[in-house]
Formats: structure tokens, C-alpha cells, sequence
């Protein structure tokens, strides 16, 4: 795994929820596993492929989502809304989009799928075979976990 | 020319415009960016397919095109608008805002490229500039 890539990703995700989630984002711990670490509630998947295969997995519980979603939406919501789920995916495919941006501006070539958010059955199957860097983001509106699974194919 | 009061320099008084994203949450978030400004009437379409069919239909003003969408991707949306209408003024809108895919999008006939997330300022600046510009 290219750390330069995880750092990128992690870099613009936690850059990216601060513009969205209020600037008082800290970065909290960050760890290599087995697998994603998921089962928050709302989990957002965006599949990579080019250079870099693999997938960066956003994971909140319900309490985030809605309260991030608030902010993104400008009202509140009654619950994990389609709406309240399409703007957490959004977050997500935002924050890629714009790491991805960073990586291929470098020379690299990776892009991107449509972000998939998932329902609480998924617990972070690894079925693609290679190890997870998880590093936690602490908002003003919780804790957003951000799973980089990738596979350096260079 | 005429001038609304959301500061669009438009030929006539209202501005029909077409959002596409497969987002319901972009979606969402530009319609009520473009219901800011006054005088402008938004559609929306969900995918490339459904955009293609709706700008056949509407002949939109202008189009806020997103380019990770499932199944007809947006620059290739684009290419295939502006195949069919030369006129089409489309607006990129999108978080991959990596020079190589800029350059593609901007060949592919779009006339301007902002990044996500939106401002109101950006999306009034980039409209005003599209609505100014020449198409050939």
C-alpha cells in the first residue's frame, strides 16, 4: 500500500468533513487491520481502480450521520432519511473526488466509482485480500472512520 | 439583454436550467442554490440517459452536469448534448477536478468546471460566464 495515497486520502477526507462538519476536526487514532473497520450505522463505499485498486470505506453511527447531514442539508431530519444516506454518500464521494484529484495531479492514475452507502448488515468482509488503514476523524458532530483498503499495483 | 435580480446577465427573462447528478443530495443542494437566484426554472435527471432525454425535451438554458454517475457517465452526457446541439451551455460540476479530467471535459464541449462542494458564489459566477460565452 502507497502510504503517500492513504495519507492523501485521509489528508483531503478530514479536510473536506471540516468544511462541511464545522472546522473543528481533529484527527484521532489511526491504525493498520485485518479489515474495515465498520458497523457505525451508515457506511459509504467508493471503489477505486487504475494504479491504486481497492476501496476507502466512510463509517458513522446513525447519531453523526444525522447531525453532519444537518449541516449539509440546512434542516434537521426524523431519521436515516434516503436523504440523510445521499448526503453522507455525497460527504464521501466528495472527499475521494477531491483526494483523487491530488493523486492524479501527481502523475498517478486512479479513479473512482459511484459511492454505494450500505445498509448494517456489512461488517467489513475482506474480500479483497490486502490490509486496512483506519484513521478516525473527531467533528464537532462525532466521529467519522475512514477505512483505506488499496492495493498499489506500481 | 436583460439583467435578473439574481445578477444573470440573460437574454430573457427567465433562465431554464437542467441539473444532473445521480446524488438525490446534489440534486437537492442545487436546485435550492439555483431557487436563490431569481427567475430561474430547474429540472433535474438522475443519470446520463435520463439527462440526454430531458434536454431533448426542455432545451434548457443551461446544464449542471456531474461526471461520476452509474451507466452514462457524465462527460460522455456531454459529448452527446452537444453533438445534438452545438448551442448547449454546460456547466461541470464535480469533486474530480484533476487537470487531465478538466481538459476532457472541457473538450467534450462543457464550458466551465467548478468543483464540489458548490458555493453560491462559484455556481453565480461560473452562469454568468457560460450565458456570456461563445458557442460554436
Amino acid at each position: 500500500m502507497r502510504l503517500g495515497f492513504v495519507k492523501t486520502f485521509v489528508d483531503a477526507s478530514a479536510e473536506l468533513i471540516g468544511e462541511v462538519a464545522g472546522p473543528s476536526v481533529k484527527m484521532g487514532a489511526v491504525s493498520m487491520r485485518e479489515r474495515p473497520d465498520v458497523g457505525g450505522g451508515v457506511t459509504t463505499v467508493v471503489c477505486l481502480s487504475g494504479e491504486a485498486q481497492g476501496r476507502v470505506i466512510f463509517d458513522l453511527d446513525i447519531l453523526t450521520a444525522l447531525q453532519i447531514a444537518k449541516r449539509m442539508l440546512g434542516e434537521p431530519s426524523p431519521g436515516l432519511t434516503p436523504m440523510v444516506r445521499s448526503a453522507i454518500a455525497e460527504l464521501a464521494s466528495m472527499a475521494i473526488g477531491r483526494a483523487l484529484s491530488r493523486i492524479n495531479d501527481s502523475g498517478a492514475c486512479v479513479t473512482m466509482g459511484p459511492p454505494v452507502v450500505l445498509a448494517g448488515e456489512y461488517r467489513g468482509e475482506n474480500t479483497a485480500g490486502f490490509e486496512t488503514m483506519v484513521a478516525a476523524v473527531m467533528t464537532e458532530c462525532g466521529e467519522v472512520r475512514i477505512n483505506v483498503s488499496i492495493q498499489d499495483l506500481h | 439583454m436583460q439583467t435578473t435580480a439574481g445578477g444573470f446577465e440573460v437574454g430573457k427573462s427567465r433562465l431554464t436550467c437542467l441539473i444532473v447528478d445521480d446524488s438525490a443530495f446534489m440534486r437537492f443542494r442545487l436546485r435550492r442554490l439555483m431557487d436563490s437566484f431569481e427567475n430561474v426554472i430547474a429540472t433535474e435527471a438522475s443519470n446520463g440517459v435520463e439527462a440526454l432525454s430531458e434536454y431533448g425535451r426542455l432545451r434548457p438554458d443551461i446544464v449542471l452536469m456531474d461526471i461520476v454517475m452509474p451507466g452514462l457517465e457524465g462527460v460522455e452526457t456531454v459529448r452527446r448534448i452537444r453533438a445534438a446541439d452545438r448551442t448547449a451551455r454546460v456547466i461541470m460540476v464535480s469533486s474530480l477536478s484533476y487537470q487531465e479530467k478538466v481538459e476532457e471535459a472541457l473538450a467534450a464541449g462543457a464550458l466551465c468546471f467548478i468543483p464540489k462542494p458548490v458555493t453560491t458564489e462559484a455556481l453565480r459566477d461560473a452562469i454568468n460566464r457560460v450565458l456570456v460565452a461563445t458557442v460554436v
